[in-house]
Formats: structure tokens, sequence, C-alpha cells
């Protein structure tokens, strides 16, 4: 008895020193257990947020306000009128026309060439509908808005260059001749720019510098390889007087050093002479610099126009006027102001004179951003202005009601026959294990299949809603028999003794009452296997979906893309504007399989029996 | 105890089952003690043994309450079925037939009592003589049925079933040997309605004995033997235990 | 016998049925081959099983079961878990048909004809023998369409009008008519145990069955409604036929009027409920309803 009593104190202190390690077992635990989901949330955000960030800027477009003149000899080159004339016309002409009238001062071609990339090809397409349903117009004068070029747009959303804007402090006079302008500040206006000049010059220096040391280095080293080499000649001299061949090579090679010695030390001289001048420039202050293409861009906003700087000092600067000026007249201090883009010109593909047009458009309210609806309304287009979801979208939406129609009655009948109907032997285990199996088999594989039977064998056509349809059926098929066995077997078994206690038979145990309770998770199980089918692009790709189609897609035959592809699509495009418009379709694909899956959540919530 | 009383997948079953069992043989113990005192006390004229008989019929009385207390919290408690059933009221039954067999030895003490007290002059010592005759029976009756209880002993049943006839031709013989004396001595009139009064006493416990051993048979063959003639029961017990 | 397990079982059983004695006395004229102690047969019988055996994917389940089951009668099943009462109850409307491997071999006849002949469809067979499981189950519908359900499957009402009615009585027999009458379109899973397992009962019964088997009916009830499903088994009994398992055995002495006892797999003992529960022949019956095993 005291013995027992001993045992059982001791017992419990072992319980009680064994506690601090189980509770703290407990909450590593918990720890671990919040870590990993803290780690999971934190990348959801970190994905949410940067495919918002990249994305959202997609829904906005820029277009650009034109003043047509729809003049006959462009738009109605036969002069009759005739629909056939009008849809023949020349409206990429026009717009170009319409462009050169808008910055007249624009002269040479290149520059041309440029002006008429503002705007996007688009425009064209536009004008030759807005006349092919109004023919009223030619001959009149319209104000349009048409979508500018996606590398304006990227410019405006600031993407291409970083715009810093420096108010001039002091008054500004003008002076033009020889086509230059040239602006006179009361202020230290320029100074900056002097100073960042003379960094660049600095900087410039240093390299001059390096360079210079090196072809230093260079230069003794060949002279220390010339001493060796007359060395060598007159040891060889007076040792073997009769090899002569020898002596001629050495001498041949003194010659070469020679040479070679005398252009680094021009070239040294040549360098000294570039980097003492670098280094003068550098370090004293004021004076006259140019500007060049490897540094931003400074353009003056004055009188409402755009000057170019291409040389500073501290009060005045040189530049060029790359729209035109309203006056010379003086401008007060804050009336005028200095553009920076820092982007050098080099390295972006809007040059200063389309910055500037873009510019005036601006101040003049002929430029702004609206909703992007062509991006919802239309097909894929290789300008990202013109590019849309649309095509990709109904594409989805064709492929999936295919799916849907197929895998939905066929998964559901398959579950029922397995697990209600199939006797349980050797061959319904051996469906069983390959069903499971079909659905860990890599989407492609279905594609290859895809490829092989349906394309090759059937003959059905190529990029096809039907065939995609008909492969992702295949993809989702198990996922759906696997869900809809599951939810099968979930229904307890006392529903259906009830039912066939009073008498249903087989079917209508069935259909009365396990059907009906194991619908939610049927239909649970389909979503998700949508929402899989919906997100998938291997299987697609070998089936020919991947291909460039601009047309929305008709029916289940016409050739079509669906929203993952068209992602993968715009993935690959080079232009920086299908960056934010692939993540803007990632937004579109996300939302659709958010919207798909509450709806499985809402279906299962609102089908689900309790019993 | 023995087979009634255990088994049991609950043992607190068993327990209560054996002591139920146990007052039985208590209460045995007891009412036989009972009426060998009263009947030693009649021997020997002793009054004051015969006041503790009498005294001693209360405990008697307790024992049975508190067995009837015990059965009733058995059925209520665990809802007796088959053999448990039939033990129980067995002993419920057995229990009442021995605080009769009780009651009967304290009319047996009483009549001592009344015998020897006062001043009356004793009774002729040959009346009595069948009293010791028939108590000695009788008590052999009650020993053997009580070992019937305890060994659910079939034959000893059936046999003391038997004796109890012989029982009664001994109660005959003893009540024609008593008119003799009346007829002797007229004023032997009122100390033979007492001897006759006792000698009814011991034939009631005699019928006491008899009715446990038809218990026992109950309780053994499930057949309720209580008014059936000899032989019928003989063919009972025969049947249920052919040896 | 099939394997070395069941027949170790078997003569297990066999040894202990040689023990009891006065067999000859209970034993009818026209007792069956069986080695069951007691009086199989009834004057009129619903329904009869002979010589039935059961086997599960090859395992035996039941032995040489023979009982009948007569009108207007409560015959309880009792025995210890897995000695094979469900099972023989589920052989009497074939509801072992659902299950892979289960084959039943013997005669079951009701009213004279064989269960499990050829011609015999269970769908009507069903309507014809009801059963009412240990858990309720009713359907996740309201209460009416509970009710309703089995009339409608067999088209046994005319119109609405019949339908209603034969709800209303079903329930009414049921003893579930006051409380169910205001709340007719909430689901069943709404009631109480008691309430759903009445509420399955009336289920039962709106399709007129001839039997009604019941499986541990009050398995999953409180003592109160349990009371109550006793009191309308009792009630029940004077229109229809009942087959009861029951892990009581005061409940089975309670309703039933006979009382088999079943032990791994073969019927041990029959005979009426008083008999059984008073005075059982068996050793086996004898042990398990004294609680010595089981």
């Amino acid at each position: 008895m005291n013995s027992s009593v001993n045992n059982r104190h001791k017992a419990q202190e072992r319980v009680r020193d064994g506690l601090k390690v189980r509770y703290r077992a407990e909450r590593r635990f918990q720890f671990y257990g919040k870590l990993a989901i803290g780690l999971g949330l934190l990348f959801l955000s970190m994905l949410f947020f940067s495919i918002l960030s990249k994305g959202l800027p997609a829904f906005q477009q820029t277009y650009m306000e034109l003043e047509v003149t729809f003049e006959r000899q462009y738009v109605d080159p036969k002069g009759d009128g005739s629909e056939e004339s009008l849809a023949a016309g020349d409206y990429g002409g026009l717009v170009k026309q319409t462009l050169r009238n808008r910055f007249s001062d624009v002269k040479n071609r290149r520059e041309k060439r440029a002006l008429y990339s503002i705007v996007s090809t688009g425009a064209a397409f536009q004008l030759r509908d807005m006349v092919m349903s109004n023919p009223e117009l030619v001959g009149n004068t319209v104000r349009v808005w048409v979508p500018a070029d996606d590398e304006l747009d990227m410019l405006l959303k600031g993407h291409t260059t970083e715009l810093e804007r420096h108010a001039g402090s002091g008054i500004a006079s003008l002076v033009s001749g020889d086509g230059e302008i040239k602006l006179l500040s009361t202020s230290n206006d320029f100074t900056n720019i002097l100073q960042d000049l003379k960094r660049m010059l600095a900087k410039s220096a240093r390299q001059s510098e390096r360079k210079l040391k090196r072809l230093r280095d260079n230069l003794a080293d060949a002279e220390k390889s010339l001493l060796q080499l007359e060395e060598g000649i007159l040891k060889a001299q007076s040792k073997q007087p009769q090899n002569a061949a020898r002596i001629r090579v050495l001498e041949e090679k003194l010659a070469d050093a020679k040479v070679s010695i005398d252009s680094y030390k021009e070239k040294a001289a040549q360098e000294e002479m570039i980097f003492s001048d670098l280094q003068q420039r550098a370090d004293t202050p004021g004076g006259v610099e140019r500007l060049n293409s490897e540094m931003p861009s400074y353009l003056v906003f004055v009188n409402g126009g755009l000057v170019k700087l291409t040389s500073v000092s501290n009060t005045q600067a040189t530049g060029r006027a790359l729209t035109q000026l309203e006056s010379m007249h003086e401008a007060q201090a804050g009336e005028w102001e200095i553009l920076e883009f820092e982007t050098p010109q080099t390295a972006r593909r809007l040059k200063d004179n389309a910055l500037a047009w873009a510019w005036d458009l601006k101040q003049k309210g002929q430029i702004e951003k609206r909703f992007n609806t062509t991006f919802f309304t239309a097909g894929d287009s290789r300008e990202p202005e013109l590019a849309g979801i649309w095509g990709a979208a109904v594409g989805s939406l064709y492929t999936l009601v295919v799916t849907l129609l197929l895998s939905f009655p066929i998964g559901v009948a398959a579950a029922v026959y397995l697990e209600e109907y199939a006797p349980k032997n050797r061959w319904t285990d051996l469906i069983e294990v390959n069903i499971n199996n079909l659905a860990a088999v890599p989407s492609i594989v279905f594609g290859l299949l895809g490829l092989a039977v349906f394309i090759n064998f059937f003959g059905l056509p190529r990029s096809a809603p039907l065939v995609g349809g008909l492969v992702l059926t295949l993809m989702t098929l198990p996922t759906i028999i696997i869900a809809s066995r599951a939810a099968l077997k979930s229904v307890p078994p006392s529903i259906r003794e009830a039912a066939l206690g009073v008498g249903a038979s087989r079917i209508q145990m069935m259909t009365h009452h396990v059907l009906p309770l194991a619908l939610p998770g049927m239909l649970t199980g389909t979503i998700i296997g949508m929402a899989q089918a919906l997100g998938e692009t291997a299987p697609l790709l070998m089936i020919g979906m991947v291909a460039f189609i601009v047309d929305i897609p008709g029916g289940f035959t016409d050739p079509a893309a669906v929203l993952p592809v068209q992602i993968y699509l715009w993935a690959d495009s080079p232009e920086r504007a299908f960056v934010e418009r692939t993540s803007a379709a990632i937004m579109v694909l996300l939302s659709f399989l958010i919207m798909m899956n509450i709806l499985a959540v809402f279906l299962r919530k609102k089908f689900e029996r309790r019993w | 105890m023995n087979e009634m009383t255990s088994g049991h997948t609950v043992s607190a079953y068993n327990d209560e089952l054996k002591h139920i069992n146990q007052l039985v043989e208590q209460l045995g113990e007891l009412g036989r003690d009972q009426l060998r005192r009263a009947v030693l006390s009649l021997r020997e004229g002793d009054t004051k043994a015969a006041g503790q008989v009498i005294d001693r019929d209360r405990d008697l009385n307790d024992l049975d309450v508190q067995a009837d207390e015990a059965v009733i919290h058995l059925i209520a408690k665990r809802q007796p079925m088959g053999k448990d059933l039939r033990d129980i009221l067995t002993v419920q039954k057995v229990v009442s037939e021995l605080e009769r067999v009780g009651d009967e030895a304290r009319k047996v003490a009483n009549l001592t009592i009344h015998f020897y007290d006062q001043d009356k002059n004793p009774p002729n010592g040959q009346m009595l003589l069948d009293i010791y005759k028939m108590a000695d029976f009788v008590d052999c009756m009650l020993h053997k049925s009580l070992e019937a209880f305890k060994q659910l002993d079939l034959k000893k049943s059936l046999d003391v079933i038997k004796e109890d006839d012989n029982l009664y031709e001994e109660y005959r013989a003893a009540l024609r040997r008593l008119s003799t004396y009346v007829m002797e001595d007229s004023r032997n009139v009122g100390c033979m309605v007492d001897v006759t009064l006792t000698l009814r006493a011991l034939e009631r416990i005699g019928g006491h004995a008899k009715n446990i051993a038809g218990h026992v048979i109950y309780l053994v063959t499930a057949r309720d033997v209580r008014h059936e003639s000899l032989a019928t029961i003989r063919a009972e017990v025969l049947a249920a235990d052919p040896n | 016998m099939f394997n070395s397990f069941s027949q170790a079982q078997s003569t297990m059983v066999n040894e202990a049925v040689e023990a009891p004695v006065e067999v000859k006395r209970h034993a009818s004229i026209h007792r069956e081959q069986t080695d069951t102690v007691g009086e199989i047969t009834v004057a009129n019988p619903r329904m009869t099983c002979r010589n039935v055996d059961v086997f599960y994917s090859g395992s035996q389940a039941i032995y040489n079961v023979s009982l009948d089951i007569g009108k207007n009668e409560v015959v309880s099943m009792i025995g210890p878990s897995g000695c094979g009462k469900s099972t023989f109850l589920r052989c009497l409307n074939r509801m072992n048909d659902t299950i892979d491997g289960c084959m039943v071999t013997g005669a079951i006849k009701i009213d004279g004809q064989d269960i499990y002949k050829k011609s015999m469809d269970v769908v009507p067979l069903r309507a014809q023998v009801g059963m009412v499981f240990q858990k309720p189950n009713p359907f996740p519908k309201s209460l009416y369409e509970n009710v309703a359900y089995g009339p409608r499957i067999h088209g046994i009402a005319d119109n609405k009008e019949h339908l209603d009615h034969i709800v209303e009585t079903s329930l009414k027999r049921a003893g579930l008519w006051e409380e169910a009458k205001d709340r007719m379109d909430q689901p069943g899973t709404g009631l109480s145990g008691g309430q759903q397992q009445r509420l399955c009962i009336a289920r039962a019964i709106a399709v007129e069955p001839e039997v009604i088997l019941m499986d541990e009916p009050c398995s999953a009830l409180d003592p109160i409604a349990t009371a109550r499903i006793e009191e309308l088994i009792d009630e029940l009994r004077e229109n229809y036929t009942i087959a009861i398992v029951t892990h009581s055995m005061q409940q089975a002495a309670r309703v039933s009027q006979r009382t088999a006892y079943f032990h791994l797999g073969k019927l041990i003992e029959v005979g009426e409920t008083e008999q059984i529960f008073s005075q059982p022949k068996h050793k086996l019956t004898e042990d398990y309803i004294t609680g010595r095993f089981g």
C-alpha cells in the first residue's frame, strides 16, 4: 500500500518534470506551423503585389487626339464615294498627313518616321471604320481620339524614363540664330546641368587616366623588350657571327618593336591631351560644355515650345527647337522649366523629338489615359496597344464548355458505375488503379495523345477549342471520377439502406437519394477539375493552340487561343507593354479561377445537407 | 459458493448473490438453533432459556427483513434472468419459510413458559416424549433441506419431501397417543391441548422444510412442484438428474 | 465444414447442444432436422425459414437455421455480438443482396413463397417486408417526403389526398402525428433520435408491409424514447408481424412473444419469451441471459 502511494508520487513527479519539455515541444510545433503559414501568406502577397503592380496599369491606355481632315485623295481613291473605294483608301497616309499637319515643323525623313511611330497602327483602322460607317465624313474635319503607340504609352506611364522638372528661377531671354536658340538666364539655372556634366567629365577623365596609364605600361614593356632584343643581337653577333639568319630574325623583331613603341608614344600623347583636357574641363567651374547622347536629355520648355539643349554654361544654354516656340519673348521666372529625362537617348526607343511631341500634345490636352476597353474586347495583336484577351477568353470558354459537357457526364457515370455497380474483382481494381494513376500523368502527355489521336487519326482541326476540350477532358476525367467517387462514398450507407428498405430499386436509390447528397461533392470536384483545365497550357501547346490568332473564335472548330496560352505568348514578347499585359491577363485568369472556386464553395454550402 | 452464484461477467453480482445465500444459511442455522433450544428448554423445564429463545426470535426477524431488502435491491439493480431470477426468488421464499420456522420455535418456547411458569403442576413427562421425538425428526428434515439448498441437491430435496409423509404419520400417531392420556385422566385435557399445539408447530416446521425442498427443486429444474404429487416430483427429479 | 475455424466453432456448439435434457418433450411431431432447442414452428406462420446457411465470401455466418415467424407476433432475436442475428434478419428481406460475396442457401418463405427464388423481385419483397434500422436514418428531406417516399415509388396512392391520408395514418400509427403535424415540411433530420426512429417506422409502415424487421431499433435511443418505441411495437403487433433484433434482453422480454437465441451463427434455442427468460433449457442461453458471458 505504502509503496504504491510512493510509486504514484514518483510518477506524478516524473509527469511534472516532463511537462515543461512537452509544452515547449508543443509551442515549438505551433511556432513552426505559424511560420509556415506566414511564409505562405508572404509569398502569396508578394505574388499578388507583383502581379497587381505590374498589371494594373494595363487597364489604362494612352489615347491622343488628332484633328483629322478626311481628304478625298486619301479616303476615296476612286473618287466615287463607293464602299469599295472607301475600303481601299490609304488611311495610313491620312494618319501620316494628319500628324504632319499637327507638327508642321517636322521636315526631314528620319524625323518624319519618328513622328509617324507615335501613333498606333490601329489608328488607320479606326479611321477606316469611321469612314465606312459614316461616309459623310469624307472631306470634313473631325477631332478623333486614337490609341497612341505602346512606346509612348510606356513613356507616359513612366516606364521608359524618369522625368525631373526644374522650374527656371531667372528671367530667360532667347536669342535665335543659325537654327539654334540661345537661352540666357538671369540666374544660375543651368548650373545643375553643368555640374552633372562636370561629374561626367571627371568620370571620363578617370577612365582616360586609366587608359593613359595602361598605354604607359605597355610603352615601358615595349622598351624593355627592345633593350633585350638589342642585347640579344649583340650576343649573337659576338658568339655566332656565322648565324646570320638568326640575327636577321632578331633585327626584324627589333624594327617591329621600334614601330610599336612609336605608336604607343603617339597614342599616349593623344590620350594625355584628352586627359588633360577632360581634367581641366572637369576641374574648372563654369565654362561652356556640350551635351551628348550618352547623357540625360535636357529639354527646356519655354514659350510653349521645347528646346533641346546641346551645350550649357552656368547661366546660358544653347539648343535646338524640337517644337515650335510661339514667340521669342523673354520668359519670367517660373514660366519656363527645364525637363530632365534621365535615361540617355541612346538607351531608349523614343528619341527626344518624340518626347517633345508627346509633351506638346500633353500640354495642349490632346493626350490622355483612358480605360483600356481594347484589352477586354480585342483579340491578340502584335501591337500591344491593340492586343486584348477577349479572343483568348472566348477560346477558353469554348474549350471549357466542351470539357464540361464531356467530362462531367462521363466522369459522374464512371464514378457511379465503379462505386455502385461494378463487381469488385481484379479488373475493376486494375481500372481503379489506372484512373488514380492517370491523375498523376504529366499533362503534356495528354497533349501528345490528343495530337496523335484527335488530330492525326481523326483529322480534327488544329488549334480548335473542340480538340482542346477533348484533351482537357482526358486530363480532368480522373480528377472528376476520383472526387465523385469520394462524394459517393461519403454518402452514409444508412441512407442507402433506408431507401432499399422501403423497396426502392437500385436506380431509384441512386437518383433519389445518393446522387442528390453526393452532388455538391461531385460539383466541387468538377469545378476544381475545370479550374485545373482553365489553367492548363502544356497539353494545348501540343495540339497547336499556341498559334498567334487575332480573330475572336466564332465556334468550336475555329482556331483559338486560351487564356494561359495567351499569357505564355505575351510573356514571350519583347515589347515592354506586353509585360504589363501579361500581368493583367494573369489577373483576369486568376479572377476567373477565384470565381470558379467561390462558385464551388457556394454550391457545396448551398446543397450540402446534413444527415 | 456454488454454480448459482458464480461465473457472472460482473463480479459484484456474484458477491451479492453469495451474500443473500449466506443470509439464508445464517437464517437456517439460527432457525434450527431456536428449535433445538426451545425443545431443550421444554425438556429441562428452563423458562429462562425459553425466554431467551423468544428474545432471539427478533434477531431472526431482523435477518429476514435484511434478506428481503437484499433481494429487492438485487432485482432492482440487476434485473436477474433465468436461474439467477429463480435463485433470488427461491432465496426470498426460503427466507420466509425459515422465518416461520423461527415463529414455530417461539411457540414451543412459549409452551415451556406456559408449562413451567407459575405454580401450576408440571405436565406429565410421558406426554412430552412425543414432542422430543418429533423435534429430532423435524430438525433432521430441516437440516437436510438446508443442505439440499446449499448443495442444490435434488436427491436430498426429494428425501425431505418423502419424509414429510412419515412426519405426518408420526404426528397422527402422537395425537392418538395423547388422546389415550386424556381417556386415562380427563384432567390432562388442558395439558394435552398445549402438547397438541406444540406437535402442530413441529409438524409445521416439517412442512416448511418440505417447502424449502420444493423451492430447491424449482431452483434447479425450473419446475414448480409444490402442489404436485410425490410421484410427479420424483419423475421431475429423475428427469433432471437421472443419478 | 468449410475451414478448421468454423469446424472448431461448430464442434464446440455441438457439445453444448448435447447438454440439455427433455428435448423430446417439447419437440413437435413436425420437427425439422435441426439442433435447435425448443419449438421452431408456430401454428400460423407468416414467414418460414428452413435450413438457412449464409456465407460471406466463403466463410459461413449462419449455420442451418430454421425458424418460423408467426402472424401478429413479435419475435425477438438475441445473442452476443457477431452471433449472426442481424445477418439472419437481413436475409428475411434480402438486404444481404447488397453485400458482395454474400450467399444464402436454404428456404425462406413468406406466405409460402420462396423469397430467394429466381422469379422473386426484391422490390415488392421489400415493400412486403419493411425494415427499421439500428441508427435512425430518415432521408434528409421533409417529414412528409420521408413518409410519402415509399407509397410514391410503389404507386400506392391514387392521388394527392390519398397520399396525404397514407402519410397521416402512418404517422398516427407510429405515434408521431401529434408531434409532426405542424412541421410536415421540416427536415426529418431535425427531429430527436426517438422521433426520427418513429419516423422511420412510419416510413416503413406507409407501404403496408406484412412483416417489419427491426435491427436494434432502440440502441441509439434514451430509455424514454426506447419505451415509446416498445409501446409502439406492442401496438403494431395487431396489424403486423415483427421480427426484432436487440441487444437488450429486457427489451426482448418486454416486447416479444417468442425469443430466439443465436450463438456463433447457430440458432441455439427458441421458445416463448417467458420461458426463455425464466427457465431457458440450454446452458448457453442460460449463461447468456444471466450475464455469464457475451
